[in-house]
This record gives structure tokens, C-alpha cells and sequence, in this order.
């Protein structure tokens, strides 16, 4: 076992954890977080994606050692209390979202996403999920989520 | 029994803060260590079992500047291994004057793998379909590599063995890759053919950068990936085309005969047949980008 | 048309706000205190006798608690018909699929349980296998399930008209041979469930499944528990798609088992390599159809054989064939047909139901065959399509089919001319046909699917709507919401019947000990029949609360009316309270009341389905759906671009849009990634390309623009005149594919999937490759 400290939607942890136990298992198990899911559990689908120092992650390949001291976002960090993210709003708002087991890595990428590139274009945002695999939406309403929420973002 | 692995197996693991150190434990362990920069290949391998269990994972990436990108006259482009496929991909250098890296890197993956996988580790776990490696081919890169005995550099094209196999030894570390400086006027590209429009393996993998000069080939090289034990080079190929006026026809020939310098498999992704077609249509269609036609 | 105060608009998802936020838990967020970690272990071959188990090692193994295998379930076996109840929880005798279950384990933590499954010893003994139905039906076969000797699972044979009169006198007859892939649902949540097997004999399961009172029933039945005592709670589910979902796997029965076992409770969590080598698949299908058409193109006769590639055991399979066979008949005017299937065994994983079950594999064929005659006839595609498409009957006709099914509504023709309209295809001849090596196609589809299935008696359903004293409002159905969005139609359709707004209902999960029966998602079946016992549970709750309105105010119950939360007189409007102020006067005046309103769907099946005939009524409505696809086809590598879809989909009348256009886009692209990128890569048995990398379903950058257009034909049967929305486009878009390919390249493929390497393979014969 080793102690880490996890600074986590802005909450720091110190926790002990096992060299091969990863950041998913951690964030879920040991942190009670789970919001974030696992899907395919080897970096193929993004169901398990979360920011880590800025840049999205697929938490499920990723060693809870590696996350040491460094700043993670999940999902649960996004809404201010009850108020939702404009993200969030716009894939409410617009339905961009149906079993919504992929929704929480979704929205984490597209946030990525539009702090990199505040405008994107239709093929850049599809460009910019293709890491995050839907089987329920066919994907129309999550781009067209994003585009509203960059509106929303822009202010 | 078939299990379906959920967790990964038990291991140890060492942050290591130089490269000396890393070496001193991958000595130590006897090559039951493994190296993890990115660990977006090390793994899944780990949690499907798909190699030898490690006693110890050694994480190289609190070595300070070991993911230096950098780029000047004299040295050309110098990537350090912790180099991030993203990072390099994205880097305003590259783009402008490595353009079948750019190219490459960007091909791979996804935004999320592409943060945290290294050109470096894509080069290491040498599959023979790894994107950045007829890039690197037809840049004329080489790798440096620190081991026990000291240093060597190793021509990228002398650094395959087989499949995921490599000239690494188990207690040597790749520390560096060089891309040499390329001709002002070079022109590079690399294609990618797969299925879908994301998140595939090359079924192949062309890369081609060549310097035309009045209609005149002055140099070029075509590498190749996805149809050979290892990513290929297509000397004979690039002779045919070195030297000459450039027409369609002569481009032609050069990709077939291209074909004759790998060797593609049957596969689950792929038949032999359809890669070889594919050989020929992508280097043709290569050729035909970096040449203007 | 139409006004509604709720129906029909774009209110949000009412399980919105959890998803986007991270709140919403599926069964894996689920844990008690002292729960233990279950793993199966799984048979290295896909056909062989058990000889032996010894799991000594494994309940050696310090952490581990118990260990189950096949024997523990004391021979019971389930199956969709009493007849076919041929599948253990776990393998006893022998096994039939690669990696089928033979043992489960609990442990203190999964890594344990994972090692000690390692540790189980089996001895095998290999049995032949085989992988093809054609061989698998030959004399001498190995036989798989030894009560079918001629590995014959399922057999239908219909006949309807006169089939070889109608050839005979046809001017043109086709017979193709056509093949559907190897697909799967692909949800992104695997199966799971937490189970606790308490000591007063009560089984509590938060398991993953679309349809938990199947399950539920699954679990009475392989414990010895009655219903009563058997909950199946629902977490949300990350998608169903049908097969998996609906039915029960290896880990749901073994987390019971171990709980009862060590008095703990037990969770498990598939893996995805693991559901995309074990779970259920799409029956794949050879097809061979024979069609004969009149000069002008009108329909003779359609005559289909089919074999259904069914895997190890029998699971939905006899409904499986039924379907594939029973939606021939629509949506084109069919005289004469006969239908003869095969559903047969192989040692492959269990073929069973999936999204557009059924009349996939033939509206497949049919549709193309079609456009084949078409071509050789000189007929405008759309022009044949029109000649033969059924009539929306006028209101009170009813068009039968040659099989017996009724519609009252048909909205196809409206469908065809509305994409044929649209800017696709009108202008089709206009857009670049070529851009250096890539060719344009167009191509377009006519298709139909049925909803609201309810073949048999234990389809039935019912819901319940409780008014809070407060006058907001529960609704408790056994209806579940897999992500198709039926909560939020549920919800709205109870906010129109009561009169009050979409944010006073509250919609609960599915508890099978609390809440009424209902058989699940499948067959497009909740938002029709769950709909309609919504519907009728409110006017239950609305009437008792009209009484006592009529009482306060001293005036009839059909004098007042409520709408958007107020009551007010039908007479004199200025006459009003609140909705809210009549709950308390129902609720408190006088003695007091409990308002709860209880409603079943009474659609009464007048013709229970006959599988061996073919006969009978399979659900209550059709959905007609017409599309067009554009493409490119890179004609050097075979590589696809797909532009551009237009989807108009007659669901007769859309009761949440927001829900209607995410299915139809959903379906469309699932449809595509069928008809181009997926299918399983099988030798012997087993799977080589299980993972997300080489199962390739589609990704972002995969997409169309997608273009949909509502057909409204407000169907009788229907509430709120609704038909089904969640399965026509993925019933119409393989079809489109296919034809848009052939616009594009002259080649008409007939297997799927359509890869890059086939598209070249057909170039090459055709001498049209790197001209």
C-alpha cells in the first residue's frame, strides 16, 4: 500500500491504495465517486474519462499512483452545488443524452474540448469526442448539445 | 479456465526520478520489470494478461525534462520519450516541417490517449500497424538508448526486429528520438486506411516524404506499416523513383513495386490480398500527394 | 390536429439532471456492507463433456467464501416456451459455447475471485463441434442438445395463397441469397447485479435488465422462492437494445446462489470482452428469398426460406422466427406467401433477440430484391415502391395482410413521397457523382415494424397513479426506461390524463415488489401498452377526484374539467381551484380518501399468435418508415463515407419529438454500423475480434447529418394515436445502405457487413478497381 494524495473536484484526499489498483477503481470504490463508469475498461470507449491537470484521461488504465498530487476533475465537479454547468444545462436542454451511461465522460470531454477551442466547428467537435463511444444517440444530439453549450459557454 | 479479467494483477511499483535510476532497477529486476510512460498499452496488456506478469512497473514520468520537445537547425527535431502523442502532434514545428509525424500522431487513438501514450511507447510496443513509425521511417529518424554498457544510437530503420519485438535489451531504456531536418521543399504525408473514421488500427500505413525539383525526384523515401513483421522501408521502391522525371506511370510502377517489399498476413482485420491491394492503391495515392499530381 | 397541454411537446428528459450530473446509479454503483465479489468461470471450449470439476484449490484460497458450480442448481433450466427450457445457470453436463459459464466464485474482493477461478480444475472432454447450420443439419452431425437430434432448435412452415400459381403466371421472378451479419447490441454498461439472499428466504437483486419481472420470475423459479418474495430492483441501465438484457445471465444466477451461500451479499460485473464473446447476440441469418412481380411491377408473391443461425441453446429463438417471417406481408401489398425457417443449433454464443427483431433479415431482402426487379423492369425506384405500398386505410377500414394482421393506419406512401420530395433525392441527379476516387450513390427504403407486441398472457401490464394529498403524483408502473426515454412519455402521458403539468409527476422505479407487473422493454411494446395502462390508471385517479370536486362544488363530475393543474367549470370557467386544492379536498374532507388510480392495458389479444401457422396478431400497430442515404465510396480502397440520411417515420404521432428524433437517429446509426463496420469474426467457435477496437461500432466521426421527417397518421389503437418509434430506422437502414452502394458502384451486395474489403473484392470481379 502506498499513501497518495488526490486532489479531486478540488477536494484533496490522502488515501493508501495498491500499486496496480487504477484511478477508476479508486475514484469509485475508495472515493465513493461514481459517477464516472467503466464500459470497456482498456481506453477504447471513454465511459471511465476524466481531466486529469487540464487534459481528458480514460481513468481505467490509468494507476491511482500516476494521479499522485496531481489535480483530477470528475463529473461530480462540475455542477456549483445544485446549479448546473452550462454543459450540462445544454445536454439537458437539448437531449443529448439517453441511457446516459456515457454522458459523464461525454460532458467531460466536450468541457476539454471547448476550453481548448471556445467555437468549434461540427467536424471539430466530432473530431474532439471520438474518444467517447454512444450506442444510444447516434451521437446528433450530443454534437448539437455541444454546439449549444459553447453558446452557452461564450455567454 | 477462462477468466475475464476485471483487475489488473498484482505488482510493484517505483516512481523513479532519473534515468540512471530507472536503469539501475530494470537491471535489478532482471527484465521481470516494465517501463510505464503513458501505460496506455502496458496497460490493457496487464489487465488482459496478454504478457508476463512484471515484479515491478517503473514509472519514468517523474524524470524531469525527459518530455522535452525541441527543434533547431544543427540537432533537427529532438523528442524526449515522455513526449506525449498529442503533444507532438499539435507542436507548431511539426506541423510545418514534420508533417507525416503531425500527420501520424493525430491518426492514433483518441484525444484521451493521445494525452497520456508516447510516441516513444508507440515505438517501443512496436506493433506492426504503430502509426508513428513509417513516419519516423521516412524522416530517417534514429532513437537514443541508454542501457548498462552506456549509450547507443540506433537508426530507427535497424531498431524493429519483429512483431513487438525490438533491438531494446531488457535493462536498456529509449530515452530520445532525433528527426533529423528535413529539405525546405520536402513534401511528407502519412495515410492511414482503416474502416471507420476513428479509433481503428491501420489495416496500412503509408508514409512517403520526397523533395521534387523541377520535376525531378531528388529524394524520397516510403515507409509502410501494418504489412510486414515490422514497419517496412521500400528501398526499391524509392530507387526507382530517385533521380527521375516524375510522371503517373512512374508512380505507378514505384507502388506496385512497393508490394514487393512487404510481406501482409491473413488476419481477423484483414486478408493478405486486400492489404496487398491496399499496399499499392495508398502508396500510389502517397506518391501522388507529396509529388503534386 | 391534435392540441395537447403536454403531449407532443419538447419537455426535457425526466431523468435529465441526474444523468448529466453523475447521480444517476446503475448496478455497478451499487454496495452493502460485507458484500463479496463474484467471478464466473468459463469452459476454454465451445463443445465438451464435463467430466469432472474440483474447486478445492479455489475454496482453499485464503478470502474466498464460497463456490458455485452447474450441480448447485439442482437441474433447472430456463427457456422463452416450456418446451425449450434447455439452458442451466451454469453448464452441468456438458458445455455448448465457447467460454460458457462452469463456476462462480465469492470472495472478499474481485482480484481473489478472479485468482480463484484460476485455481478451478475442470477435466473436459472435448467434444466435435459445429459452427455452420447447413452442416450442423447434415446427417451425422454432432448433436448439441440431445432433445433435437437434427440440431433443429426451431421449424416453421407457412403457406399463404398459392405461391407456385403466382410464379407461374409472374412475368419476372428473382431468387437471391442473401446473408445478415453477426451483431450485438453493444450497450456500453456490461450486465451486473448486487443480490442478497436474505436469511427470512427473501432475494433482493439492483441487477441491469430491461425486463426484471422476466428475471424475476427466472429467479422464483431456479430457487424455489415464490414471486412474492423475489424484488428485483431497478437501477437506471445503460442501454438494452433487447437479447442480454431482457433475459438473465450466468452472473445474475450465481450472485444468488453464493449470497444464499454465505449469507452475504454478492455483486458481479461483466467485463466487456466478456459480454461481447458470452452475452446474446442478433440472430444472424441466411436468407433466400424468391419474388415475383407482374410487368408493372406489382407484387405476385414472396417466397422465403430462412435459416436462423441459433447458437447453443434456444432462448427467445421461436419468437425469433415467427417475427422474421410475420412482417413480410407489409408494407407492400403481398398476395401470396410462404415461409419455411430453420432455427439451428452450433456451438457459437446463443443467438436471441435484438433492436428490429425479426423483420430485419427479411424487410433486408425484400426491400433490395425489390429494388433489384426494379432496375431490371426499367421502374422508377420510388414509382415501384408507390405501386405496391398499402393505403392508409380511411378511418374505420382496416387492411388485413395475407397472414392475418390488421392496420388501421398506414402512413408509408406519405413516408416515400416525403423523402422522394426531399432534397436527397429530388435533387440527387444534380450533386457530384464523383470527386476523384470517390463515387456518390443515393439510395432509399420503404420498410414497416410492428409495436406494442403482446403475444401471449404474460405480457399483460398494468400502472398505478397515486395523488399525493399534496396534488403531485406518483406513477408506479413495472415499466422500464433502458434509455429509450419511456419514463418521460410515461410521465407526460399521465400529465395530459390528470391535467396537470409534466414537473408534478414523478415517476418511480421499477421495485417488482411494488410496483405492478409489466414484461419490459422489447417489441416496442411500453410506450403503447405500459402507455395505455398509464392512460387508464389516470382516469381512474382523475375520476375519484372528480367526484369529490362535483361533491365540493355541488355540480356533476363531467362538468368540470382540469387542465394544466387547474380545475375549473366546463360552464364557468371563472368557477376554479387549483389542482392541488382539489387533492386536499379528496384527500381530507369527510371520512378521507387514499386517491390512487389503477390501470391495465386491456388491448386483448383476439388472435393468439400461432408460430407453426404463422397467424395471428404479433403487437397492436405497425410504424412505416421511408429513408435515403447518400455515400461516397472510395473506389480504390472500398472505404465509406456516409453524408447524409433522410429518415421520414410514420409513428403516428410523436409524443415526445425530442425522444421520437433520438431513437430514429440512434437506430439509424446502429443500423449503419450493421450494415458496414460490424460483425463477429468467428472460427470454430470462437471470437476473434471481441473488443471495442475490432467490433467496430460507430464513432462520432462516423456520423451522418441526419434529416428527420414526422408522418402523422394518429393511430386509433395507439394512445394518443401513437405507434412505435424506436425500431423502424434500424429496420430501414440497411436496406438504404444497400441500395445507395449500388447507385454508387453498380454492385448489389447481399452480405453483411459491407466492409471496405468486400466492396473492393466486388470492384475487382466486376473490373471497375483502379481503372
Amino acid at each position: 500500500m502506498k499513501e497518495i494524495r488526490l486532489n479531486v473536484n478540488g477536494t484533496e484526499y490522502d488515501i493508501a491504495v495498491r500499486p496496480h489498483a487504477t484511478l477508476l477503481e479508486v475514484l469509485r470504490e475508495d472515493l465513493g465517486l461514481i459517477g464516472t463508469k467503466e464500459g470497456c475498461g482498456e481506453g477504447e470507449c471513454g465511459a471511465c474519462t476524466v481531466i486529469i491537470e487540464g487534459k481528458a484521461a480514460n481513468s481505467c488504465i490509468v494507476l491511482a499512483l500516476e494521479a499522485d498530487g496531481k489535480e483530477v476533475t470528475t463529473i461530480e465537479g462540475l455542477a456549483d452545488g445544485g446549479k448546473l454547468h452550462p454543459i450540462q444545462e445544454a445536454f439537458v436542454e437539448i437531449g443529448g443524452l439517453q441511457c446516459g451511461f456515457c454522458t459523464p465522460g461525454m460532458i467531460l470531454s466536450t468541457k476539454v474540448l471547448l476550453d481548448a477551442n471556445p467555437n468549434p466547428t461540427d467536424e471539430e467537435i466530432k473530431k474532439g469526442l471520438e474518444g467517447n463511444f454512444c450506442r444510444c444517440t447516434g451521437y446528433t444530439k450530443i454534437i448539437e448539445s455541444v454546439k449549444v453549450a459553447a453558446r452557452k459557454v461564450r455567454g | 479456465m477462462r477468466v475475464f479479467y476485471r483487475r489488473l494483477p498484482k505488482f510493484q511499483y517505483i516512481a523513479v526520478r532519473s534515468l540512471d535510476e530507472a536503469l539501475a532497477f530494470l537491471a535489478e529486476h532482471r527484465g521481470k520489470a516494465k517501463v510505464l510512460a503513458g501505460g496506455t498499452d502496458l496497460v490493457p496488456q496487464l489487465k488482459k494478461r496478454e504478457i508476463e506478469l512484471p515484479a515491478c512497473v517503473v514509472d519514468l514520468k517523474a524524470i524531469p525534462g525527459l518530455d522535452v520537445i525541441s527543434h533547431d537547425r544543427q540537432s533537427g527535431l529532438v523528442l524526449g520519450a515522455l513526449a506525449t502523442i498529442n503533444a507532438v502532434g499539435q507542436n507548431r514545428v511539426v506541423e510545418e516541417k514534420f508533417k507525416a509525424l503531425s500527420q501520424a500522431a493525430l491518426s492514433m487513438a483518441s484525444p484521451q490517449v493521445r494525452n497520456r501514450g508516447t510516441i516513444a511507447g508507440n515505438i517501443c510496443n512496436a506493433v506492426p500497424s504503430a502509426d508513428s513509425a513509417p513516419a519516423l521511417l521516412a524522416l530517417n529518424a534514429s532513437v537514443k538508448i541508454k542501457g548498462p554498457k552506456g549509450e547507443r544510437t540506433v537508426p530507427l530503420d535497424q531498431f524493429f526486429t519483429g512483431p513487438r519485438t525490438t533491438v531494446l535489451g531488457a535493462d536498456e531504456l529509449l530515452y530520445e528520438i532525433l528527426v533529423p531536418n528535413q529539405d525546405r521543399a520536402s513534401r511528407g504525408v502519412y495515410l492511414k486506411l482503416s474502416p471507420r473514421h476513428s479509433m481503428d488500427l491501420a489495416v496500412v500505413g503509408v508514409a512517403a516524404v520526397g523533395l521534387l525539383e523541377d520535376g525531378i525526384c531528388k529524394a524520397v523515401k516510403i515507409a509502410l506499416g501494418a504489412v510486414a513483421p515490422t514497419p517496412v522501408r521500400a528501398p526499391m521502391a524509392e530507387a526507382l523513383l530517385t533521380g527521375k522525371v516524375i510522371t503517373q506511370g512512374l508512380i505507378d510502377e514505384a507502388a506496385r513495386n512497393a508490394l514487393t517489399q512487404c510481406s501482409p498476413i491473413d488476419d481477423h482485420r484483414a486478408s493478405r490480398e486486400y492489404r496487398c491491394d491496399m499496399v499499392y492503391a495508398m502508396t500510389r495515392r502517397a506518391l501522388a500527394h507529396i509529388f503534386g499530381r | 390536429m391534435k392540441e395537447y397541454s403536454v403531449i407532443g411537446t419538447r419537455v426535457p428528459r425526466i431523468d435529465a439532471r441526474e444523468k448529466v450530473m453523475g447521480e444517476a446509479k446503475y448496478a455497478a454503483d451499487y454496495s452493502l456492507p460485507g458484500m463479496l465479489w463474484c467471478k464466473v468461470a468459463r469452459s476454454p471450449y465451445a463443445h465438451a463433456k464435463i467430466l469432472n470439476i474440483d474447486t478445492s484449490k479455489a475454496e482453499r484460497l485464503p478470502g474466498v467464501k464460497a463456490v458455485v458450480t452447474g450441480k448447485d442448481f439442482n437441474g433447472w433450466t430456463w427457456g422463452f416456451m416450456a418446451t425449450t427450457r434447455d439452458e442451466p445457470p451454469l453448464a452441468v453436463d456438458k458445455v455448448r459455447y465457447m467460454y460458457e459459464g462452469v463456476a462462480g466464485v465469492a470472495a472478499i474482493d474481485e482480484e481473489t475471485a478472479e485468482e480463484a477461478c484460476s485455481l478451478i480444475e475442470v477435466e473436459y472432454e472435448e467434444l466435435p463441434g459445429v459452427f455452420d447450420p447447413e452442416e450442423a443439419m447434415k446427417e451425422g452431425a454432432p448433436i448439441i442438445h440431445a432433445y433435437r437430434p437434427n440440431n433443429v432448435s426451431v421449424e416453421y412452415h407457412w403457406n399463404f395463397g398459392d405461391v407456385d400459381k403466382a410464379f407461374a403466371d409472374s412475368y419476372i421472378v428473382r431468387e437471391d441469397r442473401f446473408e445478415t451479419g453477426r451483431v450485438v447490441t453493444g450497450f456500453l454498461e456490461p450486465p451486473a447485479s448486487l443480490a442478497y439472499y436474505d436469511p427470512s428466504g427473501q432475494i433482493t437483486v439492483w441487477a441491469a435488465k430491461q425486463s426484471p419481472y422476466f428475471h424475476y420470475r427466472h429467479l422464483a423459479g431456479c430457487f424455489g422462492v415464490p414471486l412474492s418474495k423475489v424484488r428485483v430492483i431497478q437501477p437506471y441501465i445503460g442501454g438494452g437494445f433487447g437479447g442480454t438484457k431482457n433475459d438473465s445471465v450466468a452472473g445474475d444466477f450465481c450472485v444468488v446462489m453464493l449470497s444464499k451461500k454465505t449469507g452475504k451479499p454478492v455483486k458481479y460485473i461483466y467485463t466487456m470482452d466478456e459480454v461481447l464473446t458470452t452475452c446474446r447476440r442478433r440472430h444472424n441469418m441466411t436468407v433466400y428469398n424468391k419474388m415475383g412481380m407482374t410487368k408493372d411491377g406489382i407484387l405476385t408473391a414472396i417466397e422465403t426460406k430462412v435459416i436462423g443461425h441459433g447458437g447453443a441453446y434456444t432462448a427467445i429463438g421461436p419468437l425469433t422466427m415467427f417475427l422474421t417471417g410475420y412482417g413480410t406481408p407489409a408494407p407492400y401489398r403481398l398476395p401470396n406467401y410462404k415461409y419455411d425457417a430453420w432455427r439451428v443449433f452450433t456451438n457459437n454464443p446463443v443467438s436471441a433477440a435484438m433492436r428490429g427483431h425479426g423483420f430485419t433479415h427479411t424487410r433486408f431482402a425484400c426491400d433490395i430484391q425489390m429494388a433489384m426487379i426494379a432496375e431490371e423492369l426499367g421502374i422508377d425506384p420510388v414509382e415501384i415502391m408507390m405501386r405496391n405500398a398499402i393505403d392508409n386505410p380511411k378511418r374505420g377500414d382496416v387492411y388485413r395482410a395475407v397472414n392475418g394482421f390488421k392496420l388501421k393506419t398506414c402512413g408509408i406512401k406519405e413516408a416515400i413521397k416525403a423523402v422522394a420530395e426531399d432534397t436527397l433525392w429530388a435533387d440527387r441527379k444534380k450533386m457530384p457523382t464523383e470527386d476523384g476516387p470517390i463515387s456518390y450513390g443515393v439510395g432509399i427504403s420503404g420498410t414497416g415494424y410492428h409495436g406494442g407486441a403482446r403475444q401471449l398472457g404474460h405480457q399483460a401490464c398494468a400502472a398505478i397513479i397515486r395523488v399525493c394529498e399534496d396534488g403531485t403524483v406518483n406513477l408506479l408502473t413495472g415499466a422500464t426506461d433502458c434509455g429509450q426515454g419511456s419514463d418521460t412519455v410515461l410521465s407526460m402521458m399521465a400529465a395530459e390524463e390528470l391535467g396537470v403539468r409534466y414537473e408534478d409527476i414523478s415517476i418511480k422505479r421499477v421495485d417488482t415488489a411494488y410496483t405492478p407487473v409489466d414484461p419490459g422493454s422489447y417489441g416496442s411494446r411500453v410506450t403503447l401498452l405500459a402507455g395505455q395502462a398509464t392512460q387508464l390508471a389516470a382516469r381512474d385517479a382523475k375520476k375519484q377526484l372528480l367526484e369529490a370536486g362535483a361533491k365540493a362544488w355541488g355540480v356533476k363530475p363531467d362538468e368540470i374539467e382540469i387542465t394544466n393543474g387547474v380545475v375549473s367549470l366546463k360552464g364557468n370557467p371563472e368557477r376554479r381551484m387549483s389542482f392541488e386544492k382539489l387533492a386536499k379536498i379528496a384527500c381530507y374532507e369527510g371520512a378521507g380518501a387514499v386517491i390512487l388510480g389503477r390501470g391495465h392495458s386491456d388491448y386483448g389479444v383476439e388472435e393468439h399468435l400461432d408460430f407453426n401457422n404463422g397467424t395471428g396478431e404479433g403487437g397492436i400497430n405497425f410504424s412505416f418508415t421511408s429513408q435515403t442515404v447518400r455515400l461516397g465510396v472510395d473506389m480504390e480502397t472500398g472505404k465509406l463515407d456516409v453524408t447524409d440520411f433522410t429518415i421520414a417515420h410514420d409513428c403516428g404521432f410523436p409524443l415526445h419529438p425530442v425522444s421520437v428524433e433520438s431513437q430514429n437517429e440512434g437506430g439509424a446509426v446502429q443500423g449503419l454500423g450493421q450494415t458496414i463496420y460490424e460483425g463477429f469474426i468467428m472460427e470454430n467457435g470462437r471470437t476473434y475480434n471481441s473488443t471495442m477496437l475490432d467490433y467496430k461500432m460507430p464513432r462520432s466521426t462516423d456520423i451522418p447529418t441526419i434529416k428527420l421527417i414526422n408522418i402523422i397518421t394518429d393511430d386509433p389503437d395507439g394512445p394518443f394515436g401513437a405507434k412505435e418509434a424506436s425500431e423502424g430506422s434500424i429496420v430501414s437502414t440497411p436496406p438504404a445502405v444497400i441500395d445507395a452502394l449500388h447507385s454508387a458502384t453498380g454492385i448489389w451486395f447481399k452480405e453483411l457487413p459491407v466492409t471496405p474489403e468486400k466492396i473492393v473484392k466486388g470492384l475487382k470481379e466486376k473490373g471497375k478497381w483502379m481503372k
